[in-house]
């Protein structure tokens, strides 16, 4: 008896299986009548709607700019939100909520006359007391913005399009600054409506209003239908979370996506090859290296720390880990800032150079040390790379491998031989070097301290003549390179995989991707 | 029904020692919230204020007894890092898992049977060698290789399937099925080569045994002898195998859902974990040990529906 309703339990289980998989097939049949996948995709969205999908390397954690640290952030808040000023595809610094402005000559006081009639996304006004609102929000102690904004003294309306801004020293960087999330403006009525909760609920007046975020996974935004700046074409945006690159890059080709952030440079030939995609490979504001620890041995000695330097071959560790989509880097800043120049020249040390250094420095036969890396695929290759061209020397590295929060954490309590970390850059120099060398800035992991350099990175800031300001980044620059206490290695490639069917697409060097005059075929 | 009453509360103190095991592992993981939230950007006044706003400078113990009592009300708390409530994140999760824990199950048990019986009844033949070579295959292929191939296949070069885009089944069930074939399939395949082996070993063992040869001496023909009795008493190891596997899937899609886009459970504990959001880990991971709870329950009940011999609670 058993036996029987048993029977019957299973048969039953194979017709509804048999039906499953009748089900998944009749799925895939209709699929293969609409067509190609690319179809597919567009057959998703409602006739005529235009959408653009973009594959984000991780998920955006905050969407107020204030309470961001993340470069994937600022991917999606340029959609969101305008910014007093913007960098063009030049990388010069254009006005943009901004209509003129004036600095005094002691450089301490800033006149920003704004531009009039622009809403925010609730319909409440763009104006001078929103900018004040702002400025004063970047400078609360939970701010991320603080630093930046720790110059500000005084924020003044003087009238409903005109703000004063009093810097209690001059700052060069401060304009600068603006094109980034300090200068992205935000719905003050939203901050005030959903207090904690706003970066759930971002407000901007930029061509795209926030829809929706599924955290992990995507970030919708819609058309502002009454954006100040010029009609928008796109009616959809998803930013979409593909933490693996090489997945990211088969759903560009297969037309799921139209815009992937971060190729793997291994998959760069298979979008220049595929007629339908583009690849944008051009150096960005970023740059990678090692810090070493001047507080703990071996490197407490300024010789070993240069032989480290020299003994790293730039060139050949770009071919092997990039495939060549990176440039030498030997300073912070990338090819087109303002300090950029000689400094920035690598000269690969000869063995006896080497050698000489090591004997200096009182190790001749070489010694080890451990270097603390990330778990990607790119920083194992990184560390292996740095491992080989290190062992001719006499020099053992052992790698440690840690995940990237508790690099943060070793790096700023500086419990490190060597620690493997770089910097997103900004457009100006101050951001890159200032908080890097300085004695006691929070990212001077190395713990470096020299009068010296401290004193020319403070002129550097105030002084607000830009080949003065190379002068000083120069001199600043022979001195970190005596120090080495920061092994520049490369400035990386801003990689991006675009499909044809966008148009319009222009690339800043910034590396942010500018939606507003995108269109879509 | 006493059985069901025991084991229900055998899992109260299951989920006190996996919430005081979760929380001591998740905090002694080097790396604090408030730096990683706060990046290469922090100030030590911004990252003293961040800890004090999320509650991390108290002791730990204190910090333990308060996300322990709001447990206990049904709150598991709020996300250090997305600021929303962690039974919504799970709520936006756990569907998409379920399904393709379901999905890679049915695919599993289609592939598994047949082969499985097949090379039971045909030892030691060609049908025997083909089935264990491919399960053999199925078991050493890492599954992200087999998800990239399928979608270099059936999407880039076919067209056929989505090589992304979940969109809840409740929202589209038609685009929902379309994106969930390849990633059921990929880890499906490999699933079905672990259920095959132990099929076909199961049944093997029971070919032999007596009852077997009376029912073919009754003159029952191979098909219902394999059918009606034989597997039947071979289920047991299957089940057993079945429950561990799909306790597995719940919590262990992370690779499937990394490479098919597709916002899972799996993802949001690793996710959480890189993240040090330690209120979402703690909650997920409750979450997840409940999960398992339930599926071992539900194994242990039909290993009585499956052999009556076996009283619930006592042969088992």
């Amino acid at each position: 008896m058993f036996s029987q309703k048993f029977r019957k339990t299973l048969s039953a289980l194979m017709i509804g299986s048999m039906l499953a998989v009748t089900a998944c097939g009749g799925g895939s049949n209709q699929a293969s009548q609409a067509g190609t996948a690319d179809q597919k995709a567009e057959a998703q969205a409602p006739a005529g709607k235009k959408v653009v999908n973009i594959g984000l390397k991780a998920d955006p954690p905050s969407l107020d700019p204030s309470k961001s640290n993340a470069l994937v952030d600022r991917q999606v808040q340029n959609s969101i939100y305008d910014k007093l000023f913007d960098l063009d595809k030049d990388g010069n610094i254009v006005p943009v909520l901004v209509d003129s402005y004036d600095i005094s000559e002691d450089g301490l006081t800033y006149t920003f006359k704004l531009k009039q009639g622009i809403k925010f996304h609730d319909g409440t006004d763009f104006n001078a007391e929103a900018v004040r609102f702002n400025i004063e929000r970047n400078r609360e102690d939970t701010s991320r913005r603080k630093n930046e904004m720790k110059f500000v003294e005084q924020v003044n309306v003087l009238d409903a399009s005109t703000v004063e801004v009093k810097l209690s020293q001059a700052f060069a960087p401060f304009i600068s600054i603006l094109t980034d999330r300090s200068g992205m403006m935000v719905s003050p009525e939203a901050v005030q409506k959903h207090g904690d909760d706003y970066l759930n609920n971002p407000v901007g007046t930029g061509a795209y209003q926030f829809v929706k975020h599924v955290k992990g996974d995507h970030v919708t935004l819609k058309k502002n239908e009454n954006y100040w700046n010029g009609e928008v074409k796109i009616d959809e945006i998803n930013y979409k979370v593909f933490s693996n690159g090489t997945a990211a890059v088969q759903n560009l080709r297969s037309g799921q996506l139209d815009f992937v952030d971060e190729v793997p440079t291994k998959e760069i030939p298979t979008i220049e090859k595929d007629p339908n995609l583009t690849v944008i490979a051009e150096a960005g504001m970023a740059y990678q290296g090692i810090y070493l620890n001047t507080k703990q041995e071996p490197f407490t000695n300024k010789y070993i720390r240069q032989a480290i330097s020299k003994a790293i071959d730039r060139d050949a560790f770009i071919k092997v880990v990039f495939d060549g989509y990176a440039s030498p880097a030997n300073s912070p800043f990338y090819p087109g800032n303002l300090a950029y120049g000689d400094s920035d020249k690598v000269e690969k040390g000869t063995p006896e150079e080497i050698k000489e250094l090591l004997a200096k420095g009182g190790k001749p036969d070489g010694f080890s040390f451990k270097l603390q890396i990330g778990t990607s695929p790119v920083q194992e290759q990184f560390g292996a790379v740095v491992q080989s061209m290190l062992k001719p020397h006499g020099i053992n590295v052992e790698l440690e491998k840690v995940e990237f929060g508790t690099l943060l954490e070793n790096g700023s309590s500086h419990k490190f031989q060597a620690l493997q970390l770089g910097w997103s850059g900004r457009p100006d120099p101050d951001q890159s070097f200032y908080d890097f060398v300085v004695t006691g800035q929070p990212n001077n992991y190395s713990g470096i301290s020299n009068p010296e350099l401290d004193e020319l990175a403070n002129l550097a800031r105030v002084e607000l003549d830009p080949a003065k300001r190379k002068e000083l980044y120069d001199k600043a620059m022979a001195i970190s390179h005596d120090e080495s206490q920061y092994v520049y290695i490369y400035h990386e490639f801003t990689r991006f995989g675009i499909s044809n069917k966008i148009i319009g697409f222009e690339y800043v060097p910034d590396g942010l991707i500018r939606t507003a005059k995108l269109d879509k075929q | 029904m006493k059985f069901l009453v025991r084991r229900l509360l055998l899992t109260i103190p299951i989920l006190f020692l996996v919430s005081v095991l979760t929380f001591s592992l998740i905090h002694m993981i080097p790396g604090d919230p408030a730096r990683v939230i706060l990046g290469q950007e922090a100030t030590p006044e911004a990252y003293e204020a961040l800890r004090k706003e999320l509650g991390l400078d108290k002791p730990i113990v204190v910090q333990y007894v308060s996300w322990v009592g709001n447990v206990v009300q049904g709150d598991l708390g709020l996300s250090i890092t997305d600021r929303v409530p962690v039974t919504e994140l799970i709520a936006q999760r756990l569907p998409a898992t379920i399904q393709l824990t379901i999905g890679t199950f049915i695919v599993a048990i289609l592939i598994a049977f047949p082969a499985g019986i097949l090379a039971a009844v045909r030892r030691g033949t060609m049908v025997d060698y083909t089935s264990t070579f491919v399960a053999l295959g199925g078991m050493s292929i890492p599954s992200f290789w087999l998800a990239m191939m399928a979608i270099i296949y059936f999407s880039v070069e076919l067209g056929w399937l989505p090589a992304s885009g979940y969109v809840p089944f409740s929202v589209d069930p038609v685009q929902n099925i379309m994106a969930m074939i390849l990633p059921c399939l990929a880890t499906g395949l490999r699933e079905s080569a672990v259920l095959m082996r132990m099929l076909r070993s199961s049944l093997l063992e029971v070919v032999n045994m007596d009852f077997v040869r009376t029912a073919k001496a009754k003159g029952l023909n191979e098909v219902r002898t394999i059918l009606g009795h034989v597997l039947r008493n071979a289920m047991i190891p299957v089940v057993t195998t079945s429950g561990l596997m799909i306790a597995g899937l719940l919590g262990g899609l992370v690779i499937t859902e990394t490479i098919f886009s597709i916002p899972g459970f799996g993802r949001l504990i690793v996710e959480s974990v890189f993240k040090r959001d330690y209120v979402t880990v703690q909650g997920a991971i409750l979450i997840s040990a409940s999960l398992v709870v339930i599926v071992n329950l539900i194994v242990d009940l039909l290993y009585a529906v499956i052999d009556p011999r076996i009283k619930a609670g006592k042969g088992a």
